[in-house]
């Protein structure tokens, strides 16, 4: 397989780039960009919508209740806006409620049994594996369709998520990809926010001196090889890359990923572990001028917002985890004046419910044992996984503010009756605000792979304006 | 010449201009079949070039001649059935005015060059007269390229690398440049290829590539198999290549691989057009044939003649059921199709069992008739050893050869040669094609005319084996729950940060040709990547015989999990200083919270027993006894993990042993002593050890300038932080990351 080409006005097509093996960008007309840079806040595992921000009646755990009486183990609070109420953990966001709006209407993909990884496939490249082609994930899609906005900042930074991870590494490695469009597209990986400075900094057994020292070194030998000449554009390439790449770390910006320069008191509010450093990450490299970031909760089987058992303990801590950070993302990043031109996007692979695995009328095969009746605070939570309907928080970059989208019907199975909204027509409206047409395609092996599946994807207006 | 010269003159007064007066007759009589969109029969007549191009019986205008273009033999119905089926027919007028464009030249414009007539692949094979080094050097002629072969040194590099890929140490570059033989670069390449192993640690590569194999990934919940045992044996007994594609087609043993008709799965359900034998199909279509049935697995294609029924005519014979329904774009049409091959002249009665169609379906892709998968094997091969296939892109063999001869030639020994895929590389390599002195430019995608291999890249494998040669410091793999782990080479390794930044795919789909281009997040990687760091530290060490010490573990648990029952330690400890208790994770979800219990342990003394009690440590940490002065003879304990751990989030694995001293966390396991390839000598002076390292590396000496540079960083007595940083220097070459 081979690297792909983008097209403009569908029929214009851009002169093949150097790279003969490069996709063709085939760019349609898209509307002016709203937003700059786009935070995708990720809820990795399965963000339970009724424990979160489609609250249902409250049952609160008692011993020899039925599971398929609980739909909600939080309370629900009120935020700033009067027609949205959240669930009890969430005091902060509630409070930026305003700023932003909330569909509750996402459904997932149909993909028969529930994997997690390839739900998240599916979301982050539009498209369900297997597919013919290594689809690029949307970060990717971003960096190669805009580029980056400052050029020492790599255009998709990815923030939190371990590849080892067990039996789930490959499929997880599967989507963090540019795929067809070439590796100078792909993450640059992140996994701890408070290493970030290490990425971007010679390593700790080299140090400033030995790197500097053994970069000379490199350049004195390159320049005095008898063969300096020999290798052509292949040669060049490899000069320009080594240099580009120890430019990067020599550039201020790379400062910006350096939290210890944060003053402490902002990195006390966004401190709630390692989520809530990669918010104040984004942050920082928003004000850099980065271009996508990508910011999880981390995705590893079973843990996290992955909620088999104990899901009401686990979500408490969950929600501690986001809900500080979020909102001082966003309330920094407003009083930065970068809001309106950041879109912010928080989103999960699909819901969680008590008893349905699926969706009601396209059940999956049960992969979590929850008994009839709670008999053990372990039983109390949203165990399973449901894609009938998810939520979806924008902030910033045009998206309508205090506004909500979609609803779910208020007894089980609590699923999507207003607005069902689709990850093809979720990724049109982010594309959309980013100025990237849905229909915009690459050309690859002679054949056109389009940035929402098929160019179908339509953007949802009503969200934005 | 001054006749024909003299006609186009004549004529030119009487131009006949495609677009205003041949497109419009083709509009008003054939659109409607051949309209573009609709391609009845593989053929659109909507613009110039598919006018040109044809259908799925070949060329339809043969330019100036047109008494011999299909498209007039049918118009006329001469050929039956005539065109169109129904409707007027063309008039006497319009007929003529076909007849004069294309007699004139099939121009697309008046002023405009004749047309090329459309270059048509043939199913069949016929070998063409002479040697390939006359037609070689015919072709040459014709082209004007220059002749000449590079010098012994940069040849030994170029095929140590490219049949083991690895770079040739010293001895043996001297060894070779010293030969005095005249056939002596014929003798080094029969006798690379006659090690075996080194030969499959390499060219497992290139086919896990093609054939989508992958070790170390996971199944994704669905199914997916490893096929790497038998490549690797297969490459090694140099398995005839009609044989090796006849298992891969129609695996029966239990230690055929199966695997590669399995595809790649995900859990749940997929897509019509990704089901497993239409990913067979695909797959095999690809690679054997060099036909592109990806778009047509869903709809008939917009691009080519295939058709939503070739597809799944080729996918039946991989399918449990032989009757298949089309299914366009995930929605069902009624309509069904048998097994039928893409070249229909080649299909077999395919029998009832789905063994009887996997048969069928491996004879027919290496039928002696069918010249297509001898081509494109021998155009794969020829692309891996130059940069450039003699057809491009390699995916498409419709395409046109630069020399037809030269392919077919190859193509035809190959098959005569039982499939004989080391003969093959033979051939290339010892061409005086391959020894021309390498081209630095891209290849371009039009008017490419052969003047030598392209200067390549070395690949990720080529380059973390090459720089494991010149230290002696190999990838260790510890594979799945021994208790030893051995020396490999990178294929037989995960992919890891470097290898994935250095060009190894994902695997996930067939990679016929990997991305070359250095960019600048991989050469971060390699800048400041903790992975090559600590490779070239751990060679520097080597080189400088001053490896860490790796003491043997007392005690090896092997992996325990929460349902493993705990396991009893009695070990001799007499003549121990201390006793080291360590726990490592094996791939927790959570390794932070896996409580372990070393429960009971106590010391056997001379005076009797000491009880120390239970001791508990998580998946990441160390105790340490000490024994000094204590006279103990025994070591008992049990070991376990704790109840508590036992937790859907936690998923503990992890594994207990016990050090009679501080160990070595890397080399918890011994590891086998034997290595890919001999390690260097070992006490080497300083100078030594430069002039080595740019020999093996570059291929040449060190130049006196590089020698005092090099001197200059390492110093009177050489750190291994100091030579680590001329390897690294040396590494990140341009010249020694490429093959000239």
């Amino acid at each position: 397989m081979k690297m792909p080409s983008v097209s403009v006005n569908r029929r214009e097509m851009l002169a093949a780039s150097l790279a003969a093996a490069a996709p063709r960008l085939r760019a349609a007309e898209a509307k002016p960009a709203t937003a700059d840079t786009l935070i995708v806040l990720w809820m990795a595992g399965g963000m339970a919508q009724t424990e979160t921000f489609d609250p249902k009646r409250y049952t609160p755990y008692e011993s020899g209740t039925p599971s398929n009486d609980v739909l909600s183990t939080f309370k629900p609070i009120d935020t700033v806006v009067d027609n949205i109420k959240i669930s009890e953990g969430l005091e902060n966001i509630a409070k930026v409620m305003d700023r932003g709006t909330l569909i509750r209407s996402y459904q997932a993909g149909d993909l028969g049994f529930i994997l997690h990884s390839r739900h998240q496939y599916h979301w982050h490249t539009g498209y369900a594996p297997p597919q013919t082609a290594a689809m690029p994930h949307l970060g990717a899609v971003i960096s190669r369709t805009l580029g980056p906005r400052n050029a020492e900042m790599p255009a998709f930074v990815d923030v939190g998520q371990d590849m080892e991870i067990g039996a789930e590494s490959a499929a997880v490695k599967a989507f963090h990809t540019a795929g067809f469009l070439g590796a100078d597209h792909g993450p640059f990986m992140v996994v701890n926010p408070s290493n970030a400075a290490e990425t971007v900094r010679p390593l700790k057994e080299l140090g400033d001196r030995r790197f500097q020292s053994r970069r000379e070194l490199w350049r004195q030998l390159t320049k005095n090889s008898p063969l300096a000449q020999a290798g052509g554009f292949q040669r060049d390439a490899i000069l320009r890359s080594v240099e580009n790449a120890s430019r990067l770390m020599d550039s201020p910006s790379a400062k910006a990923f350096d939290l210890s320069l944060e003053p402490e008191k902002s990195y006390a509010r966004y401190n709630t572990g390692r989520f809530g450093l990669g918010c104040l990450l984004a942050r920082r490299l928003t004000e850099s001028g980065a271009r996508f970031i990508e910011v999880t909760t981390e995705y590893i089987p079973f843990r996290n917002w992955d909620t088999h058992e104990s899901g009401h303990e686990r979500t408490v801590d969950m929600k501690r985890q986001i809900d500080a950070p979020i909102a001082q993302l966003v309330l920094d990043l407003e009083e930065r004046g970068l809001l309106n031109r950041t879109l912010i996007v928080l989103a999960s692979e699909f819901g969680r419910d008590m008893v349905t695995e699926g969706k009601p009328d396209k059940k999956v095969k049960d992969q979590v044992t929850v008994p009839d009746i709670m008999t053990e605070p372990k039983h109390y939570g949203m165990h399973r996984h449901f894609t009938d309907a998810g939520c979806v928080l924008l902030f910033g970059g045009g998206a309508k503010k205090g506004f909500l989208y979609g609803k779910t019907a208020d007894e089980r199975p609590c699923r999507t009756i207003e607005n069902p909204v689709s990850i093809e027509n979720l990724h049109a409206s982010i594309y959309q605000a980013m100025g990237i047409s849905p229909e915009t395609s690459y050309e690859i092996e002679k054949r056109p792979i389009y940035v929402t599946r098929d160019g179908k994807g339509k953007p949802i207006e009503t969200l934005f304006g | 010449m001054r006749l024909r010269a003299l006609f186009v003159c004549v004529s030119a007064w009487a131009q006949v201009d495609y677009q205003t007066q041949v497109h419009p007759v083709l509009a008003a009589k054939c659109f409607a079949c051949h309209g573009g969109d609709k391609r009845s029969g593989g053929l659109s007549l909507r613009d110039y070039q598919s006018v040109i191009d044809g259908g799925r019986s070949g060329a339809v205008i043969v330019p100036q001649s047109s008494g011999d273009s299909l498209l007039v033999q049918r118009a006329t119905g001469q050929i039956q059935p005539k065109m169109p089926p129904a409707g007027p027919g063309l008039t006497e007028t319009e007929l003529a005015t076909l007849r004069s464009w294309i007699d004139q030249g099939a121009r697309p414009a008046p002023t405009a060059a004749p047309a090329k007539p459309r270059f048509v692949p043939t199913l069949e094979l016929r070998k063409p007269g002479g040697s390939l080094e006359d037609l070689l050097n015919a072709y040459y002629k014709r082209n004007n390229v220059k002749v000449s072969a590079v010098s012994d040194a940069m040849y030994a590099r170029r095929v140590y690398l490219d049949i083991w890929g690895l770079v040739p140490s010293p001895e043996q570059l001297a060894e070779f440049t010293t030969d005095r033989g005249s056939d002596k670069r014929v003798r080094l390449v029969r006798q690379l290829l006659a090690h075996r192993e080194n030969y499959a640690g390499h060219w497992f590569t290139f086919w896990n590539d093609l054939l989508r194999n992958e070790d170390s990934f996971g199944t994704y919940g669905g199914d997916r198999k490893s096929i790497s045992k038998w490549l690797e044996s297969s490459l090694a007994a140099n398995l005839a290549g009609n044989q090796f594609l006849g298992q891969l087609l129609n695996p029966r043993r239990p230690e055929d691989p199966d695997g590669f008709l399995t595809g790649v799965n995900w859990r749940g359900d997929s897509s019509a057009s990704q089901m497993p034998w239409v990913q067979a199909a695909q797959n095999s279509a690809q690679i054997f044939l060099g036909i592109n049935l990806k778009c047509n697995s869903c709809h008939d294609s917009f691009i080519s003649k295939w058709k939503l029924k070739d597809a799944y005519g080729l996918a039946a014979y991989y399918s449990p059921d032989p009757k298949l329904e089309l299914v366009r774009c995930d929605a069902k049409t009624g309509e069904f199709t048998g097994p039928q091959f893409l070249y229909p002249a080649l299909n077999r009665p395919s029998g009832e069992s789905l063994e009887e169609r996997h048969a069928a379906a491996a004879e027919m892709f290496v039928d002696p008739r069918n010249g297509r998968t001898p081509r494109t094997i021998v155009n794969r091969y020829w692309a891996q050893l130059m940069g450039r296939g003699i057809v491009e892109p390699r995916d498409d063999m419709d395409g046109e050869p630069w020399s037809p001869e030269v392919l077919d030639w190859l193509a035809a020994e190959l098959a005569a040669r039982n499939w004989d895929f080391q003969w093959l590389i033979e051939a290339i390599v010892t061409s005086s094609a391959y020894q021309l002195p390498s081209v630095a430019e891209p290849a371009p995608a039009k008017g490419f005319v052969f003047r030598g291999p392209q200067v390549r890249r070395l690949t990720a494998e080529q380059l973390i084996d090459s720089l494991s040669a010149i230290t002696g410091e190999w990838p260790v793999l510890e594979r799945g729950n021994q208790k030893q782990a051995r020396y490999v080479r990178e294929a037989h390794r995960p992919a890891s940060p470097l290898s994935l930044a250095l060009g190894r795919p994902f695997r996930d789909q067939v990679i016929t040709e990997r991305a070359t281009d250095a960019t600048t997040l991989q050469m971060l990687e390699l800048v400041n990547g903790k992975g090559l760091y600590e490779h070239l530290n751990r060679g520097a060490m080597r080189l400088l015989g001053r490896e860490p010490a790796a003491p043997p573990n007392l005690f090896d648990s092997l992996a325990m999990r929460a349902t493993t029952p705990p396991v009893k330690i009695d070990l001799d400890v007499s003549n121990l200083k201390e006793a080291w208790l360590v726990v490592a994770d094996q791939g927790s979800y959570s390794p932070g919270q896996v409580k372990t219990d070393w429960t009971g342990v106590e010391l056997i003394t001379a005076n009797g027993t000491e009880k120390i009690g239970d001791l508990h440590t998580t998946a990441v940490e160390t105790h340490k006894l000490d024994l000094r002065g204590k006279n103990a003879r025994r070591l008992q304990a049990t070991v376990g993990i704790n109840a508590e751990s036992n937790r859907s989030d936690i998923n503990p694995s992890v594994r207990f042993f016990v050090f009679g001293e501080q160990p070595n966390y890397h080399r918890l396991i011994p590891v086998l002593e034997q290595r890919p390839v001999s390690a260097p000598p070992s006490a080497l002076t300083r100078d030594e050890l430069i002039r080595r390292i740019f020999r093996q590396a570059l291929g040449r000496d060190v130049t006196a300038e590089e020698f005092r540079l090099a001197q200059a960083t390492l110093g009177e007595t050489p750190t291994p932080e100091q030579l680590t940083d001329l390897l690294w220097a040396v590494a990140a070459s341009p010249e020694f990351q490429l093959v000239l």
